[in-house]
């Protein structure tokens, strides 16, 4: 493909030069970490703050917003489950304690619990006997009874 | 690796880098830091190169995505820290002549308003003079993803710089 005019105008265009100090110093820099261990690529060398700071941005790059609503909610669901949490108790010891005409009612339909599950245990006192038989006997049986 | 190699690679690349990524973060710091970065990785890491078929490409590469991480991280928080570096850092050269002069500021200008993508690709088609081939295989991109950002990126060029280069023609 061959550039057209404004491409050429473009090309003539000359880069800016790189400073001349910074071969010295960049090479002072590299040369000793030659054989030293190799690290993250890409952070520069800063206190743990601002690593962490650089990490995170990194990861909550490109919707800080959407991470942040994100935390809102989840602070807001912590906040209610922490209020239910908390009322259940209180209004168990807030109940007022029951009238004596309520527990003399709850003593009697306890006793009437007790004496209907005591005639339901003599019916079940008397099991049904049963005694395995051929499978081929049931039908005479049937017609017996 | 020893210092020579180093040194080495330094007059034979850095150059080049210095322009790809000054090009890319529109800040002489950052580009100072992400340049010495590459040379301390390479140190750490001789084997880095050892593997790679083109030295060139490998370190473009390499300065590429050194490039394009520090803009993520910079963000939506520092775009406007860019629109500023892009009013006062150029990556070209200043001259005497005052019109080509004009037109190398409004040239980093519309360089600065392309996505870093296509600048990258842009700058190493027109001032590396790379093949697309060349810049694909060193963007790790295909090829006709490194051909269409280039065409994108330069109608762009050409349509935001027209009245000014008709009138200096």
């Amino acid at each position: 493909m061959k550039p057209d005019d404004f491409e050429q105008r473009l090309q003539r265009q000359p880069l800016r030069q790189i400073p001349a100090e910074w071969r010295a110093e960049i090479l002072t820099v590299a040369e000793p970490a030659a054989g030293s261990r190799p690290s993250t690529f890409g952070f520069r060398p800063a206190g743990s703050l601002s690593t962490l700071n650089a990490q995170l941005s990194t990861i909550l790059w490109p919707h800080p917003k959407a991470w942040a609503g994100l935390a809102a909610v989840w602070i807001l669901i912590l906040a209610v489950d922490f209020s239910i949490r908390d009322k259940t108790p209180v209004v168990a010891e807030k109940s007022a304690p029951p009238s004596p005409e309520v527990i003399v009612e709850l003593k009697q339909q306890q006793r009437m619990l007790a004496e209907l599950i005591g005639a339901r245990e003599t019916q079940d006192a008397e099991p049904q006997k049963f005694s395995p038989r051929p499978r081929s006997e049931r039908p005479f049986e049937i017609l017996m009874t | 690796m020893r210092g020579p190699d180093l040194e080495r690679l330094y007059d034979e690349h850095a150059q080049l880098l210095y322009a790809f990524l000054l090009n890319l973060t529109r800040d002489e710091a950052d580009t100072r830091d992400l340049l010495q970065d590459i040379f301390i990785r390479i140190a750490r890491d001789p084997d880095l190169l050892a593997g790679a078929r083109n030295e060139r490409a490998f370190l473009i590469r390499l300065a590429h995505n050194a490039a394009i991480d520090l803009i993520r991280r910079r963000g939506t928080r520092d775009k406007t820290r860019e629109q500023f570096a892009a009013e006062t850092i150029s990556p070209f050269a200043s001259g005497a002549n005052p019109d080509e002069q004009t037109f190398r500021a409004a040239l980093a200008g519309a360089l600065a308003e392309l996505p870093a993508e296509q600048r990258a690709v842009v700058h190493l088609k027109l001032w590396e003079g790379l093949t697309f081939d060349q810049i694909a295989s060193a963007l790790d991109i295909p090829l006709n993803t490194a051909a269409s950002r280039y065409r994108y990126g330069l109608d762009k060029l050409r349509e935001r710089l027209r009245p000014l280069y008709e009138e200096i023609k």
